[in-house]
């Protein structure tokens, strides 16, 4: 039973998701029935009403006790979370014990990275907002809420079954040469043609990568990009894996003359391999927008082509649009105005107020500038703004001015909604389909022969038994699993575990390897929690294992640096992670003043050992562990 | 205007806060929220933010359960949490100071209400009974005591207070034993236990009972100490001694335990041994019952306990007696202990402050707590110990002070004088006595309360039926079994004091109309315990053991006690570090019954934890650690904590294997 939903300050339902037996728990409760007129907009107010007065209360213990729920939970073990981000409360519901108070936390922050990455800055207003993610149009918010729901699905499931999700690092296919090959080709081939090319309508190859599955094969950023946070990076797989989904279902290996043919696609994927996201049907070359984080603008616009190369297999461009400085402009110039709102707020007047980096007055002239280039819409609100701000009739820098900066605020997130939000895009602004057709055919043809390989190697990246890391069983005696993660550039490695294949893994499949894949998680989700409160070393023994958890930090030459007390975060803090707050991103810069002039890397080694063997040699395989580890994780990826 | 609120609620929610509000008395459009806030703790709190916090709160509890038809039971806020109930149209919430565990808060909780119930039966009918103050001041003293914890630890396990057994002899222990299994024998009485300045010697309840007897403890006892205080009462090292008897209300699980304890209950002695669980009773010690031994070993020991009276009423005892004397078989033939093996494995308990052995932890208690200490109680003068009574000693606003308990507390409250009531049945029924003839009070709410009780009666059928199916096996109930309102069963609670030792029993209602009985009990009991307290007296208050280079914290499970040397609410750095990390694990432990065993380390602290089914150790290595860089080293001092910690706390009788 679970439910996930947004609102506005005014109890409005922005979005909302449930699963089937939440529908019907909520039915049941309010007796609205299918037969009594449509069904759904039935449901949408039984929703409202139900959560209505959680919502109205929310904003009561805000306004009067500064303070605000986090979550409640029940006799019966339902769990809510709640959680403010600006003026969109988001509240998520489990009543089926599948997760816990954390999960749902980490459940909101996915969903509000979601809505950033398909928004970008005009989450910043939440008139905006509102109107994006509650078109008046029925039919237009269907789909909308249709495709967000469809990716918090994603979510859901990849975080359930992939481990790559579980510790938010991405995994990459171990096999050296061919990654290097594939790199190469995707740096000297493919860019450097896509990029000359007359056809591309302006936009830029910045990023280019090849997944199998969820896991990266390639990656490659042309120089002149900001590099990718793999925040980021995990969002932009989600996406992805939305689009073409993972396949349960395994591959044949079994017959090995037989060459591997795909199964066919679902039905509604039946379209064409160049699907995108947003109007599938009519327009399968239209790239998707996404909202990425670049050094000039943390919302900064491009465009998403997802090529299928065949299911399981996808090659994915990001590319620079043309205006693109526009959206660094608006945000320069609205960051100038929240700094100026904020000290307003504070209690600052004059030019107490006006100071700050940059300040209004410096920017006064670029914004006409930028007014007088791009923008009428913006003109009536500064004029407005002028005279209050500038003019002797005018109440100058005072609280008075905050009506005019806030309207400005608003009309700076519309300006950048008018020039990047999906629909206002123009439908020609894309690379020419015949060279996205081409792009696709040279992956493909690049690929050919590795395909089938790639897809298994996919599902068994790392075995705890296939070379190189066939030594695990005869060093490591006892060892049942581990996830070494290097958090410094975001990627993780660990033998795979999957349980829903019909291959017999080592594991074995059936009960056991559920059972370790449920303590796998639950390792994970422990360590977080310990971390969270500044542990960095934890052992458990539970049942008949015994778990380890380690992170420690070292310079690039691989020496390991002392540990520090790192400070705990509040309860109602972001979760530890990389796809939501980038926690060790953080974790790095506070760990960085102690050593400013040191490159500096974070690595953390999950284990889970049988509880039989003796602890002293279950730490020295730990060590030993790590050290090996460390090699693999060095080959040349980026 | 709002950043002032703002900044009172800030202080709100940064100490505890406690509330019980009913809904059913808000709703109409009209009505008014502070109609329906029966107590708000702090009580200096504005009504307008009482009202606010209340009502939220209220509102939106409502709401989600409806939405779980399930009641809410923990509540999180930014800067607080509030364990919460809600129970027929009440809602209680709680939110402690500081970051204790939830389970830990819920548990507070729990308890504070039981207190309420098993003082003032169920709470509805108290509301009709009494007015809001003089329950107010109910609510805050339990408050108070359940607060009181000397240190955070002892918020976090919640456990019971018990003396320091490692600087006693351990013959006054058993003694102590030997008094409570002799009174065990006497006609109608089911169990009791023994305390001393506010700790338990020795007990035949089970921990959560006993933590409610000892709130009536506590509060004579301040109440005792006020009168010392003031110089009014016969002096101090006179012998004093006074009996009391309140009537108090058990949970039928509760009443069915005392009544028919299985053989091998662990309930019954201050050390005990639990059930069906051989393999760990190791780590307990023996049950004083449980042991064999001859006569002429308990003669010894105190020949004034086994007065052949008490043999005589057997026969003539009720039956819960008798099915205790089958159970139990307590012939003196049997009771002894092999004092050496109940040394070796002695329990041990928390060496208290040393402070808090001249004052006891009565006087610890908010000031509050001195001013209700007559609520509910009536004392006499003992006839047979022939001392002055105290009330005679008091001064004339104690006078007024007791007058008023005896008009609150009437109908509650059973005279001493045992002419008052000849007729048993009138006692049988004397709750629906009570209710009438306290009628007149609550004539306005006649009609309210027929309502009630007819739902009263249809819900506690239902509850009594969901409680047949669920808690039928085991003997731990439920916390909102207390709040089944009719299922509460009256009961009896004698105490007998000598000075900072304290007799508490609890008897069947009928104990109070049989003087026989209570002669019986009187006489079996008083010159041992002059003679216990005399000992107890002039044992040097334990000192602190050398405070080695460790820290630990060992909480039993079984008996609800904890053993640390963390000691006083000042704590130290290395301190803190253990108690922050058994808030962790202590959650962890709870949520998961596989785990054994933890170790967590940061920069500055490593601490070790274990959990089995009986008990729950953390211990921290003090002094800074080496140098390392938290990767995987099997040279880590952090791993070693296992070790160490089986070796050295050896040392304090606890045995980690």
């Amino acid at each position: 039973m679970k439910c996930l939903l947004v609102a506005n300050e005014s109890a409005e339902v922005l979005f909302y998701w449930t699963d089937t037996e939440f529908e019907q728990q909520v039915q049941k409760q309010y007796g609205v029935s299918q037969e009594e007129g449509e069904g759904l907009p039935a449901f949408e107010d039984s929703i409202n009403t139900l959560f209505a007065p959680i919502i109205i209360s929310c904003s009561t213990m805000v306004d009067r006790l500064m303070d605000n729920y986090t979550s409640f939970s029940t006799e019966n073990n339902h769990i809510y979370v709640l959680h403010q981000f600006e003026e969109c409360l988001y509240i998520a519901v489990n009543g089926d014990g599948d997760e816990t108070k954390e999960d749902l936390k980490r459940k909101i922050y996915v969903m509000k990275k979601l809505i950033e990455i398909m928004f970008g800055m005009v989450t910043f207003s939440g008139a905006l907002l509102r109107k994006e993610l509650r078109p008046r149009d029925t039919e237009q918010r269907n789909r909308l809420w249709k495709k967000l729901r469809s990716l918090l699905e994603t979510y859901s499931r990849l975080r359930e079954n992939d481990q790559s999700f579980l510790v938010e690092a991405v995994e990459r296919l171990i096999h050296p040469t061919l990654c290097e090959q594939c790199i190469e080709f995707l740096e000297r081939r493919l860019v450097q043609q896509i990029n000359s090319n007359m056809d591309r309508a302006g936009e830029e190859v910045l990023h280019a990568f090849i997944l199998v599955q969820t896991k990266m094969l390639a990656f490659y950023s042309s120089r002149s990009a900001s590099s990718l946070s793999n925040s980021d990076l995990l969002a932009l797989i989600i996406l992805v894996q939305d689009l073409y989904p993972s396949k349960i279902d395994p591959v044949c290996f079994s017959i090995p003359d037989v060459f591997y043919t795909p199964e066919p696609s679902p039905p509604e994927r039946e379209s064409g391999d160049l699907q995108t996201l947003e109007v599938p049907t009519s327009d399968p070359s239209a790239p998707s927008r996404v909202f990425l984080e670049a050094k000039e603008c943390p919302m900064m616009p491009h465009s998403m082509y997802c090529l299928s190369l065949c299911p399981g297999i996808t090659l994915v461009l990001l590319t620079k649009i043309p205006n693109s400085h526009v959206a660094v402009s608006a945000y320069c110039f609205l960051e100038t105005f929240v700094k100026l709102e904020k000290r307003l707020c504070e209690g600052h007047e004059g030019a107490a107020a006006m100071r700050g980096q940059p300040s209004i007055q410096e920017q006064r002239s670029k914004l006409e500038k930028f007014i007088k280039a791009w923008t009428s819409q913006l003109q009536n609100v500064w004029t407005d703004f002028k005279n209050k701000a500038f003019s002797r009739s005018g109440s100058g820098f005072t609280r008075d001015l905050l009506p005019s900066c806030r309207n400005m605020k608003t009309q700076l997130c519309g300006v950048y909604r008018q020039f990047f939000a999906t629909e206002c895009m123009g439908s020609s602004q894309r690379l020419a389909p015949h060279l996205q057709e081409r792009a696709l055919n040279m992956v493909q043809e690049k690929l050919i022969h590795w395909k089938d390989f790639l897809l298994v190697k996919s599902k068994r990246n790392i075995t705890m038994v296939s070379y190189p890391f066939f030594f695990f069983l005869t060093l490591f005696p006892g060892l049942i699993h581990f996830i070494y993660v290097d958090r410094s550039d975001g990627r993780m490695i660990a033998p795979s575990l999957n349980v829903t294949d019909h291959t017999v893994s080592e594991l074995g499949k059936g009960p056991l390897a559920d059972f370790i894949k449920s303590k796998v998680w639950s390792l994970v989700a422990t360590a977080q929690q310990y971390l969270q409160k500044g542990y960095t070393t934890v052992t458990l023994r539970d049942g008949d294992y015994f778990y380890c958890y380690f992170l420690w930090f070292e310079n690039e030459t691989g020496y390991k640096l002392e540990v520090i007390d790192i400070p705990s975060s509040p309860d109602d803090g972001a979760p530890v992670g990389m796809l939501t707050c980038d926690y060790y991103r953080k974790l790095l810069r506070y760990y960085s003043k102690k050593h400013q002039n040191e490159v500096l890397k974070c690595y953390e080694l999950f284990t889970v050992h049988l509880g039989v063997i003796p602890s002293e040699y279950i730490l020295q395989h730990c060590s030993q562990l790590a050290r090996k580890l460390w090699e693999p994780s060095r080959i040349p990826l980026l | 205007m709002a950043n002032c609120t703002a900044y009172v609620f800030h202080h709100i929610s940064e100490c505890s806060c406690f509330f019980l509000y009913d809904s059913s008395k808000v709703q109409e459009e009209g009505d008014l929220t502070r109609d329906g806030i029966y107590y708000f703790s702090p009580e200096d709190t504005p009504t307008d933010q009482q009202e606010l916090l209340c009502g939220q709160l209220a509102g939106v509890c409502r709401c989600v359960s409806e939405l779980s038809s399930s009641p809410v039971r923990l509540l999180c806020l930014r800067k607080s949490k509030y364990a919460v109930c809600m129970k027929d149209n009440f809602l209680w919430a709680l939110s402690c100071a500081g970051d204790i565990p939830d389970v830990s808060v819920c548990d507070l909780l729990d308890q504070l209400i039981a207190l309420f119930c098993f003082y003032s039966g169920p709470v509805r009918k108290s509301y009709q009974l009494y007015s809001k103050e003089e329950l107010a001041l109910r609510w805050a003293r339990y408050l108070c005591y359940l607060q009181g914890g000397y240190t955070e630890l002892h918020n976090i396990f919640s456990c019971l207070r018990t003396i320091d057994s490692t600087h006693i002899d351990p013959l006054l222990l058993l003694k102590a034993a030997v008094i409570l299994q002799a009174c065990q024998r006497c006609p109608l009485v089911l169990a009791g236990c023994i305390l001393y300045r506010g700790r338990v010697v020795s007990t035949q309840m089970p921990p959560a009972l006993t933590v409610k007897v000892m709130v009536y403890e506590t509060q004579t006892y301040s109440q005792d100490f006020q009168v010392t205080v003031n110089g009014l009462s016969s002096s101090v090292g006179s012998p004093s001694s006074s009996t009391a008897t309140t009537q108090v209300f058990l949970m039928p699980t509760e009443l069915h335990m005392l009544r028919c304890p299985p053989v091998d209950r662990a309930c019954r002695s201050h050390c005990n041994q639990p059930p069906c669980q051989p393999s760990k009773s190791h780590l307990l010690s023996h049950t004083l019952s449980d042991t064999p031994t001859t006569d002429t070993d308990s003669s010894s020991l105190d020949p004034t306990h086994y007065p052949p009276t008490s043999y005589q009423t057997v026969p003539s005892s009720p039956r819960s007696s008798l099915s205790d004397e089958l159970c139990f078989s307590p012939s003196p033939s049997r009771v002894n202990t092999p004092i050496h093996s109940n040394l070796m494995n002695q329990s041990e308990y928390f060496t208290p402050d040393s402070h808090d052995h001249n004052t006891s932890n009565g006087t610890n208690l908010c000031a509050v707590e001195e001013s209700l200490a007559g609520l509910n109680i009536k004392q006499d003068v003992d006839a047979s110990s022939g001392s002055e009574t105290k009330s005679e000693g008091l001064n004339s606003d104690q006078d007024i002070q007791s007058e008023e308990i005896k008009a609150l507390a009437n109908g509650y409250e059973q005279s001493n004088g045992l002419d008052n009531h000849s007729d048993l049945d009138n006692h049988i029924k004397s709750e629906e006595n009570k209710l009438d003839a306290n009628n007149h009070v609550t004539n306005k709410n006649a009609k309210f309360q027929g309502q009630t009780e007819e739902e009263e009666k249809t819900k506690s059928k239902q509850v009594n039926r969901k409680l047949k199916e669920k808690y039928e096996p085991t003997n731990t109930p439920s916390p909102h079994e207390t709040l089944a309102d009719t299922s509460l069963v009256p009961s009896v609670l004698y105490q007998h004091r000598v000075k900072g030792l304290v007799l508490a029993l609890l008897v069947e209602p009928e104990f109070n109309t049989d003087p026989s009985a209570r002669e019986e009990v009187h006489h079996s009991s008083l010159a041992s315990l002059n003679g216990l307290e005399a000992h107890l007296r002039n044992t040097s208050p334990g000192t602190l053991g050398p405070p080695g280079p460790y820290t630990f914290a060992h909480y039993d499970c079984i008996q609800n006690t904890l053993t640390t040397n963390v000691c006083g609410r000042s704590v130290g750095p290395q301190d803190q570090a253990l108690v922050k990390a058994t808030k962790l694990v202590h959650s962890h432990f709870s949520h998961l019954d596989t785990l054994q065993e933890a170790i967590v380390r940061n920069a500055s602290s490593a601490v070790y934890g274990t959990c089995s089914m009986a008990q729950e150790t953390y211990f921290l290595q003090q002094g800074t650690p080496v140098r390392n860089s938290g990767s995987p080293d099997p040279q880590d001092s952090a791993f070693s904590l296992p070790r160490k910690a089986r070796l050295r706390l050896l040392k304090h009788g606890l045995n980690l294997l």
